[in-house]
């Protein structure tokens, strides 16, 4: 069985069985712990391997080349779809150990865990439409799964919102194969140079606001803080975390991968659209005294960063959004983790969350920003620049503002959350300290992740 | 044919977005559905080629239509059917928690118990009050 297919392979019967298990009952739990632990590995050595041997490739069911679905794992592909489970793992554990699982809450997981490892591996563009809905209802489910009636109504609005974008991904794609006739992202890419301007232009804003539903950038984030910031701790870490990453790659494999001539169309556009998320997120941030709405909003407002990349263009700009994506990713999940709990070790962990995402170094954050600021600097793009160090100074102000409020202050609630929660959350500082310490890895990574977006079109 | 189509996947997404901005949960997942409904007559229009069904034994000589389309429009029916079942899921979750599915309402109520948050009031009692006359109005043990 090849590399390739594993991940899937392991990860579809365990979560058929495990829907069909009670998730409360810990030995069950702990089983979907184990599988997404294997399934984190077996996406660490595909990423090894893409990374030292060029993109993997599988036609599914042996089918001949032209006819079956292809799979293909490409540096970008590899890397977030290694990240995005290693952000369920993380979750999956705190939920389980601080004993908010529900009975499908390890199924629910492990079902989106297939969506997404899928949707970053495929290489067709329709087979991306299928995993992508299949993370998303997880998702909606997992959002609507807690044991408060209240948050179901926040769920269902980003059900609907969410559902939205996925119909008008949907439109797009059919209107893209109308249009080159094939389903196969290489082919595509290939064959959209050659299509009339004005049907590309529509596909691709399409596209644009398909994604960026998905991402929360600005004119379409509304259905976003209420969400984050009603949903238990390991599901609004796994949104922010793996799920928005969807919305990150869809931008860098649509806009663009295949696309390429409309983003360059419309970089003066993306790039405003950017600026706007990047201030409008920060501003509001500072002004909420909730601290997972402040996340929320930070959320927002780092979503733009990488669209501000997509704007400025190029090869480096590329590589900097991918590394953004990934580090974005694990310092969100990091932060929202840790939020409700207490204790000294959480308010370091917390810290370095925080410092990460201000981009300060030794921590993985700064490398984001450090990739931004270079390709900003290549650009020659001054707004890009100034719109770090801003951006940088909001976010210092927001985060510092969280974290004299809660720790700080002696403690109101008495309830100490589980020592095992404590650890997940120390774990995953740790992790974004060892990136930051030695991230010659992810760079490389996504040095490759950039130069296979831009060789999509040759 | 095609102005045909359009014409009717146009008044499809229309009717469904007017519904989306409705106040009552259920217009808004009708709506959904609408949409749902539109898109997959898109992909089924986006079909290349016209002709006889692409189902083996074929007539020689006479042009077949496009499977990959179809195939297509079949997988999308099917999770826009998933999808509607986990919406009116979840719209009948929220009716047996609020006892109402209008967005006006559903923004009141919250308002109002954030409202007793911030006076000190113990939410969790009320709300099992609430719970406890709900249930004895509806006059269902569970």
């Amino acid at each position: 069985m090849s590399l390739l297919l594993a991940p899937l392979m392991v990860l579809w019967p365990a979560a058929a069985v495990a829907a069909l298990a009670d998730g409360r009952r810990r030995p069950v739990g702990w089983a979907a712990v184990g599988v997404l632990a294997a399934v984190v590995a077996l996406l660490a050595a595909l990423a090894a391997r893409v990374a030292t041997g060029g993109p993997v490739e599988v036609v599914a069911g042996g089918w001949p080349a032209d006819v079956g679905i292809r799979l293909r794992a490409d540096a970008l592909g590899a890397l977030l779809a290694l990240v995005s489970a290693a952000v369920v793992l993380a979750a999956l554990v705190h939920g389980m150990v601080s004993r908010r699982s529900t009975r499908l809450f390890p199924a629910l997981m492990l079902f989106l865990t297939v969506g997404l490892t899928g949707l970053f591996l495929t290489g067709d563009v329709f087979s991306f439409y299928v995993f992508f809905e299949l993370a998303m209802i997880s998702a909606y489910a997992l959002a609507a799964s807690g044991r408060e009636g209240r948050m179901v109504g926040s769920a269902l609005i980003f059900a609907v919102v969410n559902l939205l974008g996925s119909f008008l991904f949907l439109i797009a794609t059919a209107a893209l194969y109308r249009a080159t006739g094939t389903l196969e992202m290489l082919a595509v890419a290939d064959r959209a140079r050659d299509i009339d301007p004005n049907t590309a232009a529509v596909i691709a804003v399409l596209y644009f606001v398909a994604f960026g539903v998905k991402l929360g950038l600005f004119p379409f984030h509304f259905w976003l803080p209420s969400v984050y910031g009603s949903a238990p701790p390991a599901v609004a870490a796994v949104l922010a975390g793996a799920l928005a990453n969807i919305g990150a790659y869809g931008l860098l494999r649509f806009q663009a991968g295949l696309l390429p001539r409309e983003l360059a169309l419309a970089a003066g556009i993306l790039v405003g659209i950017g600026t706007v998320t990047i201030i409008y997120g920060a501003v509001q941030a500072i002004g909420r005294r909730d601290a997972r709405e402040v996340l929320a909003y930070s959320a927002i407002g780092h979503a733009g960063y990488v669209l501000v990349a997509l704007g400025v263009g190029g090869r480096v700009a590329l590589s900097a959004a991918a590394l953004f994506t990934v580090v974005n990713a694990l310092n969100k999940a990091l932060l929202f983790l840790a939020v409700d709990l207490r204790g000294p070790l959480v308010s370091a962990a917390f810290a370095v969350g925080a410092f990460s995402v201000a981009g300060v170094p030794p921590f993985a954050g700064f490398f984001g920003k450090a990739a931004l600021f270079d390709a900003g600097v290549q650009a020659s793009s001054v707004l890009t620049v100034l719109l770090l160090f801003v951006g940088g100074a909001l976010t210092f102000v927001y985060l510092f503002q969280i974290y004299q409020h809660r720790y700080w202050r002696p403690a109101q609630d008495h309830h100490r959350a589980p020592r095992g929660t404590r650890v997940v959350v120390a774990v995953l500082a740790g992790v974004v300290l060892a990136v930051g310490l030695w991230p010659e890895p992810l760079i490389a990574l996504s040095d490759q992740a950039g130069d296979a977006v831009a060789r999509m079109v040759p | 044919m095609n102005l045909f189509v359009a014409l009717v996947v146009a008044v499809l997404f229309g009717t469904g977005a007017t519904q989306l901005l409705k106040h009552d949960l259920f217009r808004v997942v009708v709506g959904l559905m609408l949409i749902s409904n539109a898109a997959s007559l898109t992909v089924i229009a986006s079909g290349l080629r016209r002709g006889q069904a692409p189902i083996q034994p074929l007539v020689s000589g006479e042009p077949v239509s496009d499977p990959l389309t179809q195939a297509m429009t079949l997988t999308a029916l099917i999770i826009g059917f998933a999808v509607t079942a986990l919406l009116l899921a979840m719209v009948y979750r929220v009716y047996t928690t609020h006892r109402s599915v209008d967005l006006d309402d559903l923004s009141r109520r919250e308002r109002s118990a954030e409202e007793e948050l911030e006076r000190g009031t113990a939410v969790e009692q009320v709300e099992r009050g609430d719970a406890e006359a709900d249930r004895e109005a509806a006059g269902t043990p569970r």
